[in-house]
């Protein structure tokens, strides 16, 4: 109850973070449901079924993940000195942050069933209803333990992991200075890993080395799997390069604006640098799709576009997150070099600064990420 | 310095401001000579915060002037009143609140640094302040780490290197023991007066007032003490030639 009463008072902006994270479990159940329906309509073709349903998997995580963002940002569940005081402290309010993912997800999950029973047309009296009859098996009878289950997915899972991710904070405790982050030689390793297990996979299929849902009797394990492992090496190499890229900006005599926009990015290194890591991968994935599917049929069906759609807003939206929630805890940091007279042209700058040298950095690391990843497919 | 020894450096005309509602500082007016230490005390709450925001041009007094050596302050647009602190103020706050990502000569020579001095010039004044204040064997470090007084010395440093023409103090020691106040006011009030810098120090503390020039008592936003520093004791009572 006390997470409702939070929300009704949050700020605009919170509460758009959360009716984001409601959206994105609302498409991925309903990518859950459509898989369902599938199977449902194709008893017989267990394969396809399951291809259908393993592709969600990918929503399904970008979904978790820009969920515990949000929760890790949420400032009505941040520990404060004086909620601790009466006894809300850390524990009660990680198993309020997590109340509060739940209760987003569960409402994502319920819209995600009224759109998938109106577009059946189960439910009538809006337009559209029963617009996708066939598609979405509205002959069979939806059953009731599969519909729940997979429903529940996104809205459990996100919970777990935002009660897990949250446990343990304190409050207002002084952060240590960073540390060189020493990733990078695992992000390497697994970024390589996943493209070799790519191409062995390409070379091994001649014919649809990666079937999108739509293609139906193959098998994208070993390319999903090649893609999986480059993003998580890519998430892995994410702080260490961003903590370079501060490196980078310090070198010869740096002024006051390159020394903090150059000291900030090291100690944001560990913060953004695993979801630019993300975002990295998944850029690289859209344009090695683009650029396999640029020149033949597109075999892009409305329900793959759905789910890119939302792996690339959730990714998106994660990184941002985690620059919001940087910029807020730099808050005190700032106001003292507004003090001092820093103008804001001069932080602006800085934070300029920070985003060229990161795209200056990130840009051809991608680029090459998707080229390599293209390169066996396209034969 | 080139303006006569009794030439104000700040005026204060009749300030008033409230915080959203609840009165803060009631018609305060106030002048501080050059080289000048001037205590404001009085209690938690009473507007010492409030009024050196406003003197420091930090924040604009709903009504009411505020001058720097002859200028107004109060129509200055934001901009030029961030490069007053920049360039002419120096400011020191109840808790060192140091840029957490720099070290600790970073953090002094922020100031220099922000107004374009070469790195080794700035670096070169950092040091020397910070040997002043007996902190030059943790210039490499971050304030992670520090002590208070430690980091409050930083501060001191970082308000000083620049050679401000004003010094805001606001309750620099309070977080502070006895022995490291006492060691840190007689530093920042020694080398304020070797530069002939105003000091405008806040505080709640009588034995801290008593080492100004002068002090003016703030109660509930008002003033009690006599405005306009014609006060007999005046310079001749400085004890701070240590």
């Amino acid at each position: 109850m006390l997470a409702l009463r939070l929300a009704r008072g949050a700020h605009p902006l919170v509460l758009l973070r959360r009716l984001l994270v409601a959206a994105a479990s609302g498409g991925v159940g309903f990518l859950l449901l459509c898989a369902l329906a599938y199977a449902l309509t194709h008893p017989g073709d267990r394969t396809a079924a399951l291809l259908r349903l393993s592709w969600c998997a990918i929503p399904l995580a970008a979904t978790v993940h820009f969920a515990v963002a949000v929760a890790h940002t949420d400032p009505s569940t941040r520990p404060r000195t004086g909620l601790s005081a009466v006894g809300l402290g850390p524990g009660r309010l990680a198993a309020l942050a997590a109340a509060s993912t739940a209760l987003s997800g569960a409402l994502g999950s319920v819209l995600a069933l009224l759109f998938f029973l109106h577009l059946r047309g189960d439910l009538t009296g809006l337009p559209f209803d029963g617009a996708a009859r066939e598609l979405l098996a509205a002959e069979a009878p939806l059953p009731l333990a599969a519909t729940l289950t997979l429903l529940a997915l996104v809205p459990l899972t996100a919970t777990v992991a935002a009660a897990l991710a949250l446990r343990g904070r304190d409050a207002a405790r002084e952060r240590a200075p960073v540390r060189p982050p020493g990733g990078l030689p695992w992000g390497c390793a697994l970024t390589t890993a996943g493209l070799a297990v790519g191409t062995f996979t390409a070379r091994a299929e001649k014919a649809a080395p990666l079937p999108l849902p739509k293609e139906f009797g193959a098998h994208p394990a070993g390319v999903l799997a090649g893609w999986a492992l480059t993003a998580v090496g890519l998430a892995f190499a994410g702080p260490a390069l961003t903590f370079f890229c501060g490196r980078l900006l310090q070198i010869l005599r740096p002024g006051a604006v390159r020394l903090l926009a150059g000291r900030i990015l090291m100690e944001e290194s560990h913060r953004i640098g695993r979801p630019l890591g993300v975002v990295c991968a998944v850029a690289s994935a859209v344009i090695t799709a683009w650029a396999l599917y640029d020149t033949g049929p597109r075999p892009f069906g409305p329900l793959t576009g759905l789910g890119a759609a939302l792996v690339v807003a959730c990714t998106t939206a994660t990184l941002l997150t985690a620059v919001a929630q940087a910029r807020h805890d730099r808050a005190t940091a700032t106001e003292e070099l507004r003090r001092l007279g820093a103008s804001v042209g001069t932080l602006r700058l800085a934070a300029l600064l920070r985003a060229a040298v990161l795209l200056l950095v990130f840009a051809p690391l991608t680029w090459a990420v998707a080229t390599l990843a293209a390169l066996p497919l396209s034969r | 310095m080139v303006d006569p020894p009794d030439s104000d450096v700040i005026e204060a005309r009749s300030l008033h401001h409230s915080h959203s509602g609840s009165p803060a500082l009631i018609a305060v007016s106030l002048r501080t000579r050059r080289g000048e230490v001037l205590a404001v005390h009085g209690p938690r709450g009473s507007g010492k915060t409030t009024l050196l925001r406003c003197l420091s041009g930090q924040t604009v007094a709903d009504e009411g002037e505020v001058w720097f050596d002859g200028d107004p302050v109060h129509t200055l647009s934001p901009l030029r009143r961030e490069r007053l602190r920049r360039e002419r103020f120096g400011w020191i706050g109840p808790e060192s609140s140091l840029v957490p990502e720099l070290t600790v000569w970073e953090n002094a020579a922020l100031p220099l640094l922000l107004n374009g001095a070469p790195r080794r010039h700035a670096k070169a004044a950092a040091m020397e302040w910070l040997e002043r204040l007996d902190i030059d064997g943790c210039a490499r470090r971050r304030p992670y780490g520090l002590t208070r007084a430690e980091r409050q010395r930083t501060a001191a440093a970082r308000a000083l290197v620049g050679e401000p023409a004003v010094l805001f103090a606001d309750e620099p020691t309070a977080a502070l023991h006895r022995a490291d106040r006492a060691l840190l006011l007689r530093t920042l009030l020694a080398a304020a007066g070797s530069q002939r810098t105003t000091v405008v120090l806040a505080t709640h503390d009588t034995e801290v007032a008593a080492l100004a020039n002068r002090t003016l008592a703030l109660v509930d936003g008002r003033l009690t003490g006599s405005p306009d520093g014609t006060d007999a004791e005046g310079m001749a009572a400085c004890s701070l030639s240590v």
